[in-house]
């Protein structure tokens, strides 16, 4: 174990520990779980693995419902404002996990509270009040058929009080479709995982959070010092200009080379959409960033991606919000072929207000469209709704249809896996999922983004290690030497990039302040330099980057392993694109070649200390990090590698 | 010497709040903040309110709030702008 010294900042102290079927609240002191971890996800994670038993299932009132503020949210840290959610995968039965910003994070901080553990299901429905030391579960039978932006209006009007933020589900969520997300502020959603699902599953409609209280740091001068010298590397970063408003600003150009190496068009039939089609969607004067009304950040963030934006024409006129963001253009608009600006945008506005993870409609959805192009459905199945390429009126009816479980919408809504085998005729083919969760990405042509995406623990998703390519993104030096098609020193960015990723969920740090876009913003030494003065600790870079992190990603693999058979046949990508090559475009005849694919597998368990055979964990590994706990409950399902 | 506030720079980070707050408590204590913003995520508003607390960060070199303003939303200047 690692001599770090006492905690004496940063953390509220508190974990809300809240049992819904027996209406009891009482609290825990954070400290406990923090010997292991740094905060955030971690204690999610730890708490998760201890207290929920095998053969449990998400819709078990056992599971638990998890929600983490990192350990430098509530301070001015760039970008501390993360909230990770954490809760059994709905898709995959293992670890599934959510992160989001905003301000409710802060807020629960302010509160008194690092966590929120819910255990339990409600018969009824209710929303928990939080307003510092009182806690409520009350009556939520008012708000219950409520869209997001309906629950956030009528709650501040109920409450009477502006600055209270809230976390909330919509109908999907109540209506348990599979992949529903928790808004937060309206406008940021915990999207993936499915974690809306479990909300719903417990009659939890909402987390109303007010908080008057106070962060303190261990050594305050000393904190202010590293945070004069961070906000001078983002206000000197060239990059700060293009990752502002950044799906206008990198999207509006239609040579822009994330067009040709991170996109997928209908479904995964190309990855290479026209030009004419970007400059459709993405004109300045006449496309989405015409929308645009004004950019908003997250709490404390010196980068402020997020814009507002309000349609301007046609027949969704009028509709606005906050949170547009790049996978609006890689799914709902690439996935289905989508060029008109204003259907997508009103899709991606029903999606926040129904509740819904935009991931989770573009590529389960996008799976529906080719299944009707390729006439395994037709329109006596659809309802009548012509799902064709381009249909952006189609979409945005399909998605009401997926949320209030209407015709084909209550067949898509229990999840697409399962709705492939009611569909038959080779379905599943076309699903693009990874451990059963349907995925929106890239995997033929960037390769660090597809060996990341194969292997995350939370299934399909691209943050746990996707890289950006070389270090053509930034002059920070990256692990590896390589370009985006290269399998060849890949694995050494994944697993650094998955690494960075653990540090900032515990720290509840945005990654994209931090590491993610390789822009010289926050390092691995700030973060270590933060954690110090903040917390009081004495942590070096190198024990954040080979214990702290590590231990974030073995606690999510333990899980998996012990509540489900994933092994290395789940960290394949979707058969499709190991088939079927991309059709035009710059890499025409690029599909994931498995011989290549899987060296780069086996450096990817080596540098994770896992065994390369089998993809799981080994005793030494576990041991090492002192988790010889862990190592003897996956022994005893037979499941560890005694080496 | 007066904070001169521009609504139409504003990313409504509140990164101001924090800042005010440790100048008077050397914690990060938004309640105790001189200036207090609040965003309507819906409407796409940001309103503004400073209380009398505010002492120019006295014994600072410039108010904190302007210091750690990344977006030149917060300025000084010879008058107070209130622009709610």
């Amino acid at each position: 174990m690692i001599e770090r010294g006492s905690i004496r900042g940063c953390l509220a102290g508190k974990i809300l520990r809240v049992d819904l079927s027996n209406k009891k609240i009482w609290t825990v002191d954070t400290k406990k779980y923090i010997e292991k971890t740094l905060g955030g996800r971690g204690i999610n994670s730890l708490i998760m693995l201890d207290e929920i038993d095998i053969g449990t299932k998400w819709y078990d009132p056992e599971n638990l419902l998890c929600f983490g503020a990192g350990s430098l949210v509530g301070t001015i840290a760039p970008g501390a404002c993360r909230v990770d959610v954490s809760s059994i995968n709905v898709f995959s039965g293992g670890k599934g996990s959510a992160n989001v910003g905003g301000f409710w994070g802060p807020e629960l901080k302010y509160a008194g509270y690092d966590n929120i553990i819910i255990v339990g299901k409600s018969e009824k429905p209710v929303y928990l009040c939080i307003r510092d030391d009182k806690v409520e579960i009350r009556d939520a039978s008012f708000l219950w058929g409520k869209d997001t932006y309906e629950t956030e209006n009528v709650l501040r009007e109920d409450i009477k009080d502006e600055h209270i933020k809230i976390a909330c589900i919509g109908p999907t969520g109540e209506n348990r479709v599979k992949g529903s997300a928790i808004i937060m502020d309206t406008a940021k959603a915990a999207g993936g995982s499915g974690v809306g699902c479990v909300m719903g599953d417990k009659r939890l409609k909402a987390i109303v959070v007010r908080g008057h209280g106070k962060i303190e740091v261990a050594q305050p001068e000393k904190f202010m010092q590293i945070i004069d010298r961070c906000y001078q590397q983002c206000k000197d970063e060239p990059k700060s200009k293009t990752m502002r408003k950044a799906p206008m600003n990198l999207y509006s150009n239609p040579e822009w080379e994330g067009w040709d190496t991170n996109i997928v068009i209908k479904n995964g039939q190309d990855d290479q959409w026209e030009r004419e089609k970007r400059i459709s969607l993405m004109n300045p004067a006449t496309g989405i960033p015409s929308m645009q009304k004004g950019t908003r950040a997250c709490y404390s963030c010196p980068i402020g991606c997020m814009p507002y934006m309000e349609i301007n024409k046609g027949k969704h006129k009028g509709n606005k919000g906050e949170g547009f963001w790049i996978n609006t253009i890689m799914g709902h608009a690439c996935r289905f072929d989508i060029s008109d600006p204003e259907a997508v945008a009103n899709s991606w506005l029903l999606t926040n207000r129904l509740g819904l993870d935009g991931d989770y409609v573009a590529a389960g959805l996008s799976w529906i469209f080719e299944l009707y192009e390729k006439g395994i459905i037709n329109k006596e199945n659809t309802d009548g709704l012509e799902l064709t390429w381009g249909n952006g009126d189609a979409l945005n009816k399909l998605i009401k249809k997926l949320a209030y479980r209407e015709g084909i919408g209550d067949l898509l809504a229990d999840g697409m896996v399962e709705a492939a085998k009611k569909i038959g005729y080779h379905s599943e083919y076309y699903l693009t999922q990874v451990k059963g969760q349907p995925s929106i990405e890239p995997f033929r042509v960037p390769k660090g983004w597809a060996l990341a995406v194969s292997t995350s623990p939370v299934a399909g998703r691209h943050l746990r290690g996707a890289t950006m390519g070389s270090n053509r993104y930034g002059p920070k030096p990256r692990p590896g030497n390589f370009g985006v098609t290269d399998y060849q020193n890949q694995a050494k960015g994944v697993v650094w990039q998955g690494k960075t990723k653990e540090l900032e969920d515990n720290l509840g740090i945005c990654n994209y302040v931090g590491t993610w876009s390789g822009a010289n913003f926050l390092s691995i030494a700030d973060f270590a330099e933060l954690i110090n003065a903040g917390m009081g600790l004495d942590i070096t870079e190198e024990e954040l980057v080979n214990h702290y992190a590590v231990i974030g990603r073995n606690l999510e693999k333990a899980f998996n392993t012990l509540h489900t058979d994933m092994s290395r046949k789940d960290d394949l990508p979707p058969k499709r694109f190991r088939e079927e090559e991309v059709k035009s475009g710059p890499y025409k005849g690029f599909k994931i070649e498995e011989n290549k694919y899987n060296k780069m597998l086996d450096e990817f368990y080596e540098l994770w200390e896992w065994d390369k055979e089998t993809g799981m964990q080994t005793r030494t590994g576990l041991e090492k990090l002192g988790l010889k706990d862990v190592a003897e409950k996956i022994a005893k399902q037979g499941k560890l590698i005694d080496k | 010497m007066k904070i001169i506030r521009n609504n139409n720079l504003c990313y409504a980070c509140k990164t101001c709040q924090l800042a005010c707050s440790f100048h008077h408590t050397k914690t990060f204590w938004p309640e105790r903040s001189s200036i207090i913003v609040s965003r309507n995520p819906q409407e796409g508003t940001i309103k503004w309110r400073m209380n009398n607390s505010c002492d120019q960060c006295t014994n600072e070199k410039e108010p904190l709030c302007v210091k750690y303003c990344i977006y030149g939303a917060l300025q000084v200047g010879e008058e107070v702008k209130e622009d709610d």
